[in-house]
């Protein structure tokens, strides 16, 4: 490890997400502790209300914690204000939803060039990025599509590409494949597991999905907000 | 592309929804209708009324002897017993580019009698000919013609040839107290019929030549009570008097210039009046637009309230979010400013040149001394209309304001788990 990569690294420690339903309380999140090394691939599996998203939402800084520490990229999340969050977020965090990820009345490029323009890279730049990633995900001549005009699975790799293109330390993807077909759901992941091995982007996903389990080297699973098992793969 | 995506995000998203956009824009344009529509109408009434009680009959500007006002002595002639060289004195006062013209008067108060009619009338000498380029009442008499000099001639107005029961051509006999202390009085012919829609003019000016009355009254020629002027615009007429009273200075005739506004300080106040209610004018018009406008921001942003989530957690501030609302709603206004000034100004254009009569529904309106009568005719006037375009811009801004505010709070995590 490079102390580069130490800096990279996403620790949690004794986090904490309590949320106050009317008399009872709801322990989302309990006690994780966990660190995600830079170029991961990771999946977070669990029965739904086992807390996956809302660790996602821990570690993106979407959610602040009850109790405990998230750290990305050296800094301390639960420290910071809103709009220092918001900084980190656009420059160390790229966010991959279930669906309606894309702005509607953008195009595919400009979808994609969306945080690297409020990041304030360059339009040769953008465009350079864009075309390679498009490139690879065999989404060119789709440059100019507004996202009505993509199918789902298109749609999630415009989603994939905005997330990747503006070089952040990590991507959080919370079931990316669920509204997708299994051969949608399949390139995908091909996609993601490329973007991975050949440019080291990390990936964090939460999921239902078996096929986005085996295909992880990593695989947590969670159970009532606890991390349940935490087994590294051979890939 | 644009170097920040919130202007184009704003203006893509007033596309969305075309017919609610559209609605919207004319609710707004109808309002920048309305607002510069009532006020170039009411400006078109205040200057009629402006003109008429300043071109109709009096002067925009009258000088008098100092004295004169506002007994209106018989006595009380310009350049005092002396009198004057009119002529000179016209010549010298009219030596103004923005004067049109000046007229002599002589005034006497007087008995005009007709059978067993009689009634009491204020005499006005005039020259015909100076007076019809003054003043506006004698250019169409209702009846018959102007009165001859040396002949015993005279026109009235319509009201008192009723009370007199004389029609063109009957004989009148005038009475009134001479400056020499003698009675006057002469027979007179009846030549002509004048109207203003004012009862109090139409029922008591006698009008005939300047020496006729002179001779009546026993006044030399170089003696009279007024110089009435005209100026191309009554809003100069206080500028103008004062240079008057400048050049007058010089004579020592011991002359007074009256502008029409301290003559008339009712007129001046109520246009004075009618600015602030002007502004009442778009205060209520677009105050009431502001309550459409923000309900439909309101809720073509909680139907996007998803897309500013998706914006916030990839790493938008919430300023960027307001920015693009508010974009959207300066593009809206755009557009509705574009609209109304497509649906205001062939109206203007119309009712400008060719302004609808409502006479026939109502008639004359008098006011403030002065007669009104009821057009469509619209001024135009480019201050305000800039005014109204601001207000229209600062409604369509005003309403984003709190839809903004509200898109840049949407939680993130929560609208985007609440699929
Ligand atoms: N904003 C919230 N307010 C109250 N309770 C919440 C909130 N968000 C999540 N929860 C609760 O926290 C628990 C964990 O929810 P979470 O969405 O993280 O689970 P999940 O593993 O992602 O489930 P799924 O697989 O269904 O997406 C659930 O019991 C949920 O009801
Ligand atoms: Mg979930």
């Amino acid at each position: 490890m490079t102390p580069d990569d130490m800096r990279r690294d996403v620790r949690t420690e004794n986090l904490w997400k309590i949320y106050q339903q009317a008399s009872e309380e709801v322990q989302a999140v309990r006690d994780v502790t966990l660190t995600i090394q830079p170029g991961e691939f990771t999946a977070l599996a669990g029965p739904s209300g086992s807390g996956k998203t809302t660790l996602l939402n821990l570690i993106g800084g979407l959610t602040r914690p009850t109790r405990g520490q998230v750290r990305v990229a050296d800094h301390e999340l639960s420290k910071l204000p809103n709009h220092v969050l918001a900084r980190l977020r656009l420059n160390q965090i790229g966010f991959v939803f279930q669906a309606y990820n894309l702005l509607p009345v953008l195009t595919a490029r400009e979808n994609a060039e969306f945080p690297m323009l409020l990041q304030g890279v360059s339009a040769e730049e953008r465009t350079r990025r864009v075309d390679e990633l498009f490139a690879r995900t065999g989404m060119e001549g789709l440059e100019d599509r507004r996202p009505g005009k993509l199918s789902g699975g298109q749609q999630q790799r415009v989603a994939v590409v905005r997330a990747v293109a503006s070089k952040p330390a990590l991507v959080l993807a919370d079931e990316p494949t669920a509204n997708l077909d299994s051969a949608s759901s399949d390139a995908l992941l091909d996609l993601m597991d490329e973007l991975n091995r050949d440019l080291g982007v990390t990936f964090v996903f939460a999921t239902h999905d078996e096929r986005v389990m085996e295909r992880s080297r990593r695989l947590i699973r969670m159970v009532d907000g606890r991390i349940d098992s935490d087994v590294i793969r051979v890939g | 592309m644009l170097q920040s995506p919130w202007s184009r995000i704003g203006m893509r998203n007033l596309g969305r929804n075309p017919k609610r956009t559209i609605l919207t824009a004319l609710g707004l344009a109808i309002g920048f209708f309305t607002s510069v529509v009532m006020v170039g109408w009411t400006q078109g009434l205040m200057n009629e009324m402006v003109d008429n009680a300043t071109g109709l009959v009096g002067g925009q500007i009258e000088i008098h002897d100092a004295e004169f006002r506002p007994e209106r002595s018989l006595y009380d002639t310009i350049g005092g017993r002396d009198g004057i060289d009119v002529d000179q004195v016209l010549a010298q006062v009219s030596d103004d580019d923005r004067i049109i013209a000046v007229a002599p008067r002589v005034y006497a108060g007087g008995l005009l009698s007709s059978g067993d009619s009689t009634v009491a009338g204020m005499l006005m000498g005039v020259d015909p000919e100076r007076e019809v380029a003054l003043s506006r009442f004698l250019d169409d008499l209702t009846a018959g013609r102007l009165p001859q000099p040396g002949r015993n001639e005279l026109v009235v107005g319509t009201e008192m040839a009723r009370q007199l029961e004389s029609d063109i051509g009957d004989e009148l006999v005038l009475v009134a107290s001479g400056a020499d202390g003698s009675m006057g009085n002469d027979l007179f012919t009846l030549v002509g019929t004048y109207r203003t829609g004012l009862v109090e003019i139409d029922s008591a000016f006698a009008v005939l030549p300047l020496e006729d009355l002179q001779a009546l009254v026993v006044l030399d020629e170089s003696r009279i009570h007024e110089i009435a002027v005209s100026t191309q615009d009554p809003w100069l007429a206080e500028e103008v008097a004062a240079a008057i009273a400048a050049t007058l200075e010089g004579e020592a005739l011991g002359t007074e210039v009256v502008p029409w506004s301290e003559l008339n300080p009712a007129i001046v106040e109520y246009t004075a009046l009618v600015d602030v209610f002007y502004y009442v004018i778009i205060v209520i018009v677009f105050g009431l637009a502001i309550f459409g406008v923000a309900n439909t921001m309101l809720m073509a942003t909680y139907e996007r309230r998803r897309e500013f989530a998706v914006m916030l957690a990839i790493g938008a501030t919430p300023g960027g979010v307001v920015k693009s609302v508010l974009y959207e709603a300066a593009a809206m206004g755009l557009f509705s400013l574009a609209l109304g000034v497509a649906i205001t100004w062939p109206v203007m254009v119309w009712w400008h040149n060719a302004p609808p009569d409502l006479t026939g529904l109502v008639g004359d309106i008098e006011m403030m001394g002065s007669v009104v009568s009821l057009t469509m005719q619209v001024e135009y006037d480019m201050g305000f209309t800039t005014m109204v375009a601001v207000a229209l811009m600062l409604t369509s801004l005003g309403s984003a304001l709190y839809p903004a505010f509200r898109a840049s709070r949407v939680p993130p995590a929560d609208t985007l788990s609440g699929l």
